[in-house]
């Protein structure tokens, strides 16, 4: 009776094991066939390629403009941590309602900790974009702690050789690869489709010719400005114009005042960080400048200011190439 | 000069004669190559400036000598940037080996050099401080104005700090320097990781410096930091003479060697502070030029000084124009051009060294 009695509780615990792993499987099961079509997916990373298994439920997300990104898909519900927002910027009442409950985990650069603490499944960022090479976080520190890294198209002009130019597929590019890591490409497909009706109403009117317009971020003894890799360049284009430095073969960087001057751009975006100084302090400092103040866009005080989330990759791009493009309309 | 029966030591010395060949034809060498790189630095740069251009930009009033008038952007480029550049770089140059053959001197150390006393970070702290925490409270002079004050903390620092150390040795001067140095460089760096992202673009200025800031406006400040230690070597020279032959012969001259010691490092503070609030941090100029000047002049202050400040004056402006012209559109700080020169200089010192 005895062994009986046993016998049946190891045919019943058999039974539960095989029922436990069915249940277990079963979301998984119903997962790859029907609520998110696709998965496992992949998506081009910097040269490399990222292996999604099943959509990210644990997102942290660097930076105000990859942060936008996110949130424009409105992947809130899969986020639980941004880094690098309030160290650095000011932050509108709409931004933060956005946000909603998800907590800022540093306010400038992670370190290592922070972001194991959080048990993220997926970190957004870029080199010098909360990552920098060599450095403490990066796609190859995260991978053993299974934290995998979508990296911002734009910043993997750092680490790669060659430096393409940018264009607005910066923008739809990483959306798309967003979307597809969350099983929401539909989404991002109509997101862009919006972005890119804006911009072409944007341009409706045309130009003559593509105005000179030159982007300075900082910098007096030489300007820290935009060259053919940075997202400046795409914007400029897009709403009709030409980067005086989009030949430059670089990122963001350094150049000299004598080949901005020569150039003489006739329209001159100032970056405003929303800190310190801000624009009227860039403003000041061209107007001061021996040869910059000679320049069509001093003389005329053609500035166009745009903020941080406007000039790197996010939906504030759109809002960058509108101002971008009636500013290069309006007769000088 | 070389005796007539020459023996095999003297043959093998061959690098007597040709010191002395040098040392005669080295006035007019350095003039020439000041002046041609003085044509050069007007001419080459990233924007296109034609001969033409820059001669009708110099000439000034009389530009109609020269036919059609020069666009007003190639004027302002060549007389409104380049000129005041290559001022700069001539005085800044000219400072800072003065200024390090100086305080090579008096402190009797090789590697004295304007920026071993801590007032290259002391300056550059006084810069980030003023990016980062306060900004323009003063207009246009704020960091002018903020790297002096920085220097100048700094250095009454290393002075505290070698006083109550009780003497002024060499080694206590260059470890009271390193000290203050790196104190300063932790609070730069603080105030870089405090600060937004700007800040961390503005430091590689201070701290491998540039001739980007040079204006007609601001030269006097240049103008200054070389007047003050040429004064101080043209009334001290003979003082600073009796020095080399030791502290207690200088004593029997009449001459106190403390007392010489603080006024030139008082000299070199305020010296150095003009050229960094201009130009930033300019390493290796003050360290390797007195070393070669010594080698063509002799150890007497009265010509070594004015030589080293002259080499130091074309080693800038070259450098300078290898910064400027090296990368097409973009500039290269100037620090990594001289530091680049210079450690090679110090290791070519090196291996003859051995060699003897």
């Amino acid at each position: 009776m005895r062994r009986a009695l046993r016998r049946w509780a190891a045919g019943r615990s058999l039974a539960l094991a095989v029922a436990g792993v069915l249940c277990g499987a079963g979301p998984a099961l119903a997962q790859g066939a029907g609520a998110v079509p696709g998965f496992p997916v992949t998506v081009p990373n910097c040269g490399d390629t990222l292996r999604i298994a099943a959509p990210p439920k644990r997102m942290v997300v660097h930076d105000l403009n990859m942060v936008e990104m996110a949130m424009a898909l409105g992947l809130q519900s899969s986020m639980v941590g941004v880094t690098g927002i309030t160290g650095w910027y000011k932050t509108d009442a709409a931004f933060l309602r956005s946000l909603g409950a998800i907590p800022e985990l540093a306010p400038k650069y992670p370190t290592l900790e922070t972001l194991l603490a959080a048990k993220p499944d997926l970190f957004f960022a870029g080199w010098y974009y909360g990552m920098q090479p060599g450095g403490e976080v990066t796609p190859a520190t995260l991978a053993p702690h299974g934290i995998q890294t979508l990296i911002l198209t734009e910043s993997c002009a750092h680490t790669l050789g060659d430096k393409p130019r940018a264009t607005m597929d910066l923008l739809y590019g990483d959306l798309l690869r967003l979307g597809t890591v969350f099983g929401r490409r539909a989404e991002a497909e109509r997101l862009i489709a919006q972005w890119r009706e804006r911009v072409r109403a944007a341009i409706r009117s045309p130009l003559p010719q593509p105005p000179r317009v030159f982007v300075y971020d900082s910098g007096e003894d030489k300007p820290f400005t935009a060259g053919r890799a940075a997202m400046p360049t795409a914007l400029i284009e897009a709403a009709g114009g030409r980067n005086v430095l989009g030949d430059v073969p670089m990122s963001w960087g350094t150049s000299a005042w004598e080949t901005v001057a020569a150039s003489n751009p006739q329209v001159i975006v100032l970056l405003d960080y929303q800190n310190g100084q801000g624009p009227e302090h860039l403003q000041r400092l061209l107007q001061a400048h021996p040869a910059m103040r000679l320049t069509d866009a001093v003389r005329q005080r053609r500035f166009v200011t745009l903020r941080y989330a406007e000039l790197t990759p996010g939906p504030a791009n759109i809002d960058a190439i509108e101002k971008l493009a009636r500013a290069l309309r309006q007769a000088p | 000069m070389t005796p007539p029966g020459a023996d095999a030591r003297t043959a093998r010395r061959s690098a007597v004669p040709l010191r002395v060949a040098l040392r005669r034809a080295a006035p007019v060498g350095i003039a020439l190559a000041l002046v041609l790189l003085v044509m050069a630095s007007l001419t080459a740069g990233s924007a296109p400036v034609s001969w033409r251009e820059a001669a009708v930009a110099l000439a000034g009033p009389w530009a109609g000598a020269f036919g059609a008038p020069a666009g007003d952007m190639a004027q302002a480029i060549v007389r409104d940037l380049r000129l005041p550049r290559v001022v700069l770089a001539l005085l800044v140059g000219a400072t800072l080996a003065l200024v390090g053959g100086l305080l090579q001197s008096t402190t009797r150390n090789d590697l004295a050099d304007p920026f071993l006393f801590g007032l290259s970070s002391g300056a550059s702290t006084g810069a980030v401080a003023v990016i980062t925490l306060t900004g323009e409270w003063l207009g246009a002079w704020t960091l002018p104005a903020a790297t002096f004050a920085g220097a100048a903390v700094a250095a009454g620092a290393v002075l505290l700090l070698v006083r109550r150390a009780g003497g002024q040795g060499p080694a206590q001067t260059v470890l009271a320097g390193l000290a203050v140095s790196f104190l300063f460089g932790a609070l730069t760096h603080g105030l870089v990781f405090a600060g937004d992202q700007r800040a961390a673009h503005a430091v590689v200025f201070w701290s491998l410096g540039g001739l980007g800031l040079a204006r007609w406006d601001n030269l006097w400040l240049a103008c200054l930091g070389l007047a003050v230690p040429m004064v101080f070597v043209w009334r001290r020279h003979r003082a600073l003479d009796a020095l080399l032959a030791g502290d207690d012969t200088a004593h029997s001259l009449g001459i106190a060697p403390e007392r010489l010691r603080t006024q030139a490092f008082v000299v070199a503070a305020v010296a150095t502070a003009c050229c960094v609030a201009l130009a930033g941090v300019i390493g290796f100029v003050g360290l390797m030029v007195p070393h070669l000047a010594r080698r063509l002049s002799g150890p007497l202050h009265a010509a070594f000084l004015p030589l080293a400040g002259v080499l130091g004056a074309g080693l800038l402006l070259a450098s300078d124009l290898v910064a400027r012209t090296l990368l097409g559109s973009q500039e290269l700080p100037v620090g990594i051009v001289t530091a680049g020169i210079g450690a090679l200089f110090v290791m070519a010192l090196l291996r003859r060294r051995v060699s003897d």
